[in-house]
């Protein structure tokens, strides 16, 4: 039986002295700000023009505060960026912002017994699947890229000009793929694409494979990019 | 360039392996079946068929809906495989309520489908995937078994795993339950990288070292597969054993335009 598809994401908007009302988080990016231009617009002079954002990559949402007066703060903590989960509680000034994200309840059928002659399983040891940290970043120092800079948040992470993308090169003559940053464990490495004419890390040639350290530089298809690890972001 | 081959080894009497090597599509998959009477082979078959059709699907329509979450940490591609994988498992498990001698029947299955220069691999149970590049072996998949998972946590070592009476306990597997968790892995891989997909008939018998050295010692790929397979049986051939071999080359026909490019470039 297929698991029906899950529902848009909410926010349960609790203005302070103005009860409350549910938003869905249907767009990409919410902005959050007293300026009017904002999706949520709050006005209160102790929240800043452009306070903080929700932006959604693919399944996953993020809280970002954009450089605001007051700060913003998850579960009771200041953050930058964090990624949200359900029942998260965002704080704007004497504001609440509630993330609901609608986890469809596994009813979990009982299951068959099973009396197997050979391989045999063993239920009831699922894992916990590890959510989507943010660990890793590079920042665009030079060359024609469509953002400054870009969070590695898959395994696999391209540089180049194709759709799917993680670093997407704008530049006329840039390859579909350059190169890609790999993650492996709390690892990351850089390999060089077939279509790359060259791949420098802090000015020397990577042929093969090569590990990351913070701060690398990395050049390839008339970019030059920083990695960045970011730490205590989890 | 690949060659896949199964056999029923020395001790079994029905093969409940099943692959799928399509280089068009980019799909290669080993299922290893189980459960009583000929079920497994049922389960097994059903997966490879449900995997193909799934994915088929979603090549003529790219708005076919996703069966389970997205991962955001993997790509639109890998993420179709999971589906299809899921998709695999309802399929199972829908048959497996059919008749009496179907029920608990499940399969493992370890599948990688190429995109680019990106590999995505999907796995449950304790079917491998292995990545051989400048003459190295490394596992690209962790098996999910009981073994696996106690030497994981330091609580058995290596050599207590391999000789465990339990080493034939799975902890997932797809058709036993009405949902499954599909472990999702995407590497970059290159021109001269070669894959092994291979269910546990090869495993439990023959050392990591020792397939490194069949797959070196050879350039014909059809005869490292038999060499694999004569392994598995001289260990024993307790298990049906069914390995794929893939080795990655530049496409011909997609790489000419890039070679003109690069030759002028030059």
């Amino acid at each position: 039986m297929p698991e029906t598809l899950p529902q848009p994401a909410k926010l349960l908007v609790k203005l302070h002295g103005k009860g409350s009302q549910h938003i869905e988080l249907t767009l990409n990016t919410v902005t959050i700000g007293r300026k009017t231009d904002n999706v949520l617009v709050i006005e209160d002079p102790a929240v800043s023009g452009h306070h903080a954002r929700i932006v959604k990559i693919q399944a996953v949402f993020f809280l970002e505060d954009l450089k605001s007066t007051n700060g913003t703060a998850l579960n009771g903590r200041p953050i930058t960026r964090h990624q949200l989960r359900d029942a998260d509680v965002i704080t704007i000034g004497q504001h609440r912002l509630v993330f609901q994200e609608n986890v469809a309840p596994s009813t979990a059928a009982p299951a068959p017994f099973v009396d197997l002659d050979r391989t045999t399983v063993l239920r009831g040891t699922d894992r916990m699947p590890d959510g989507p940290t943010l660990s890793a970043k590079v920042l665009v120092i030079a060359g024609k890229t469509d953002r400054v800079e870009y969070p590695l948040t898959k395994q696999v992470n391209v540089i180049g000009s194709q759709d799917g993308a993680v670093i997407r090169l704008t530049g006329w003559f840039a390859p579909k793929s350059a190169a890609t940053i790999a993650r492996r464990g709390q690892n990351y490495s850089i390999s060089p694409s077939r279509d790359a004419k060259y791949l420098l890390v802090n000015g020397a040639d990577v042929a093969g494979q090569q590990e990351l350290k913070d701060g690398d530089q990395i050049e390839v298809a008339g970019v030059k990019l920083t990695f960045c690890i970011l730490s205590g972001t989890k | 360039m690949h060659s896949a081959k199964s056999d029923t080894g020395l001790k079994r009497l029905h093969n409940e392996d099943r692959f799928v090597a399509d280089p068009p599509l980019g799909l290669y998959v080993v299922c290893d079946g189980m459960g009583g009477g000929n079920a497994g082979e049922i389960a097994s078959a059903l997966a490879v068929e449900a995997i193909c059709t799934h994915l088929a699907e979603a090549t003529q329509r790219a708005d076919l809906p996703l069966i389970g979450s997205c991962d955001a940490t993997v790509s639109p591609t890998a993420n179709r495989l999971a589906s299809a994988i899921r998709a695999a498992n309802d399929a199972i498990h829908r048959e497996s309520w059919s008749r009496p001698d179907y029920v608990g029947m499940g399969t493992t299955v370890v599948a990688a489908l190429l995109h680019d220069e990106v590999l995505a691999i999907a796995h449950v149970g304790d079917s491998r995937l292995y990545l051989i590049r400048n003459g190295a072996i490394q596992s690209l998949t962790t098996d999910h078994s009981w073994v696996t998972e106690q030497m994981l946590k330091g609580f058995i070592t290596e050599e207590e795993a391999e000789r465990s009476p339990r080493r034939n306990i799975v902890t997932r597997a797809l058709g036993v339950e009405n949902s499954v968790d599909v472990e999702l892995t995407e590497v970059p891989v290159k021109s001269g990288d070669m894959l092994l997909l291979c269910s546990d008939g090869l495993t439990r018998g023959v050392h990591p070292n020792d397939i490194l050295h069949i797959l070196g010692g050879s350039d014909s790929l059809p005869v490292m597969s038999d060499r694999l397979i004569a392994m598995a049986n001289e260990a024993g051939g307790d298990d049906n054993t069914t390995v794929v071999i893939v080795a990655l080359r530049d496409d011909l026909q997609a790489g000419l335009w890039e070679r003109l490019k690069k030759l002028f470039a030059a």
